[in-house]
C-alpha cells in the first residue's frame, strides 16, 4: 500500500469530518465517512450551502482570503439528536486550485454538558436560596430566644458559655386576677389580648432597652443591662416600667376587659446562659429575678415596688417611698420602695 | 455561686437537634459521587433515551437544552438529588404527552440498565425504580 493509499485510508476512519472543496464555488470535492456520517444527504460536487444554509460566505471568503482561516459552529439534528459541529476551513492548493480543507469536530458533547451544568446550577442556586431563606427564619426564631451577642458566640463556637452579669436591674409583671379572668372569657379572646399587651411591652421594652427574658402565661420578665453592661439600667427598668403601666391605663380606657398588673423591681447579679441541650432555651436567672419575683408581691394594684438598689441607682425623674420591708435575701428584713414617675405625677395617677 | 449546676451547653458539630432526630442520611446522589458521578448516568441515559425507538419520538421536536435540563432534574429527583417535584408538578408536565405503559416500562428498563453500568448496587437501584414506579400513575393515560 502507498503512503497517498494509507493516507486516505487514515483520512477516511478518523473521528473527525473531514471535507476538500472547491473554493471558487464551494462544490464538495472529498469527504470522509465521518463527514459523510454527519451530512449522508451531501454527494461530491454539491454545494456546501445546500447543506449548511445559515453559513456566512462572505465572511468565510474573506477570512480565507486573508488569514487563509475561518471557524464558526453548525448545529443540527442527526436522527432525534441535536449535533453541533466545530467547522474549521483552511485554505490549500490542490495541483495549483485553490481549495478549502474543512475540519469538523463534534462538539455535541460539550454543548450537552454546558446545558446540564446550566441545569444543575440553576437548581443549586434555587436551593441555595432556600436554604438562605430558611437559614433567616432559624436566626430570627433563635434572636427572638436569646441576645445576638450570645447567639453570634454559639454560631461562632457552638457553645454557649453561661455568663454573670452584675448589675442588672430586672422587671416583673403579673396580672390581678387572671386566674379568673382565663374563665370568664374565651382562650381566643384571653390569647389575643396577652399578645397585643405583650407586644406594646416589647417594644416598650426595646424603646428603653428593657429585653423581655421570659412570658410565662400572666408572668412578663425583662431584663435591662444584659448582655451589654450599662450604667443607667436602673433607669431603663424604671421607664419601661412606668411605661407598661401608662400603656395598660390607656389601653383600658378604650378596652372592655380591664388589665391591672403589679411590677416588681429589683437591681443585682443574674446569670445568662443556654440551659437545656435539645429543648434549650436561653434563660436569665438569680437573685435579681428572684428579688424582683418577690416584689411585686408586695404592689399594690398599678404599683411598681423596687429593692434599695434599684432605688439607689435612680435619678430625680423617679420618686421613692418606703413602703414596708421584706426579706428578699436571707433572713434579714430589708426596706422595700414605692417607685413612680416624677413628671408624670401631675398629670396621671400611677 | 448559683451556677455550679450549669456547666457549658455545647451543641456539637450539628447544632441543635430535635429530641430523637437522627444524624440525616446521606441521599443516594451524594452516595454516588453527586454532581460528578451522576452526570454521567445522566448523559449516558439520555443517550440511550434518544436512541430508543419507543420513548425515543417523545423527545423528536424538543430542544436538546431542554431535554438535559429535564434528565437532570429527573435522575437528581430520584437519586435525592438537588430537584424534587411534586405529584400535581409532575402530572401537569407529562398531561399533554400519550404515555403508555409500554413507555413507561421501556424508560424503567433503560434507567435500571444505565444504573447497573455505573456501578449502582442492586439495592440502590430498586430504591431508585421504586421511587420512579411511584411516579406511574402521574404520568401514564
Amino acid at each position: 500500500m502507498t503512503i497517498a493509499a494509507i493516507n486516505e485510508q487514515l483520512l477516511r476512519a478518523i473521528g473527525v469530518g473531514v471535507a476538500l472543496l472547491d473554493l471558487e464555488t464551494l462544490r464538495l470535492r472529498f469527504c470522509n465517512d465521518t463527514f459523510r456520517g454527519w451530512f449522508g444527504e451531501m454527494e461530491v460536487g454539491s454545494n456546501l450551502l445546500e447543506q449548511f444554509g445559515d453559513l456566512d460566505v462572505e465572511a468565510l471568503r474573506a477570512a480565507l482570503t486573508s488569514e487563509g482561516r475561518y471557524a464558526t459552529e453548525s448545529t443540527f439534528r442527526l436522527r432525534r439528536r441535536t449535533m453541533t459541529v466545530a467547522m474549521d476551513f483552511n485554505r490549500a492548493l490542490d495541483e495549483d486550485e485553490p481549495i478549502a480543507v474543512l475540519v469538523c469536530q463534534n462538539i455535541s458533547r460539550i454543548k450537552e454538558l454546558e446545558s446540564m451544568i446550566d441545569s444543575y446550577s440553576a437548581m443549586v442556586e434555587r436551593n441555595t436560596r432556600e436554604i438562605k431563606r430558611e437559614k433567616e427564619q432559624v436566626e430570627k426564631l433563635l434572636l427572638n430566644m436569646m441576645p445576638r451577642s450570645v447567639y453570634e458566640e454559639y454560631k461562632t463556637f457552638g457553645i454557649v458559655t453561661p455568663r454573670l452579669y452584675d448589675p442588672v436591674s430586672v422587671v416583673c409583671i403579673d396580672f390581678i386576677g387572671f386566674a379568673e379572668m382565663v374563665t370568664e372569657h374565651e382562650p381566643a379572646v384571653i390569647v389575643s389580648e396577652l399578645n397585643d399587651i405583650y407586644t406594646a411591652f416589647d417594644r416598650i421594652g426595646e424603646q428603653f432597652g428593657c429585653a423581655r427574658i421570659r412570658a410565662v402565661g400572666d408572668l412578663y420578665i425583662g431584663v435591662a443591662g444584659l448582655p451589654d453592661p450599662t450604667e443607667d439600667h436602673a433607669q431603663a427598668a424604671a421607664n419601661a416600667a412606668i411605661r407598661f403601666m401608662r400603656y395598660l391605663h390607656q389601653r383600658n380606657a378604650s378596652h372592655p376587659i380591664q388589665w391591672s398588673c403589679r411590677v416588681g423591681i429589683a437591681s443585682g447579679p443574674v446569670v445568662g446562659s443556654v440551659v437545656g441541650v435539645q429543648k434549650y432555651i436561653y434563660d436569665v436567672f438569680g437573685p435579681a429575678v428572684i428579688y424582683a419575683s418577690r416584689l411585686r408581691y408586695m404592689a399594690e394594684p398599678m404599683t411598681i415596688t423596687g429593692n434599695g438598689a434599684v432605688v439607689a441607682a435612680l435619678d430625680n425623674q423617679f420618686s421613692a417611698t418606703e413602703a414596708g420591708t421584706l426579706a428578699l435575701s436571707g433572713e434579714s428584713e430589708e426596706p422595700v420602695f414605692r417607685i413612680s414617675a416624677e413628671q408624670m405625677r401631675a398629670g396621671q395617677e400611677l | 455561686m448559683f451556677a455550679e449546676d450549669y456547666q457549658t451547653t455545647d451543641f456539637g458539630d450539628e447544632g441543635p437537634r430535635g429530641p430523637g432526630e437522627e444524624r440525616m442520611q446521606k441521599s443516594l446522589f451524594e452516595k454516588y459521587g453527586g454532581f460528578s458521578v451522576v452526570s454521567k448516568i445522566v448523559l449516558d441515559l439520555y443517550d440511550r433515551l434518544l436512541d430508543d425507538d419507543d420513548v425515543g419520538p417523545f423527545f423528536d421536536e424538543i430542544d436538546m437544552a431542554r431535554i438535559v435540563d429535564h434528565q437532570t432534574k429527573f435522575v437528581s429527583s430520584l437519586m435525592g438529588g438537588p430537584a424534587s417535584y411534586s405529584d400535581e408538578q409532575i402530572r401537569r408536565m407529562h398531561a399533554h404527552l400519550e404515555i403508555h405503559q409500554l413507555h413507561f416500562d421501556k424508560l424503567q428498563s433503560l434507567l435500571r440498565a444505565t444504573l447497573a453500568d455505573h456501578g449502582v448496587a442492586p439495592g440502590d437501584q430498586e430504591a431508585i425504580l421504586a421511587a420512579f414506579e411511584a411516579r406511574r400513575a402521574l404520568v401514564t393515560g
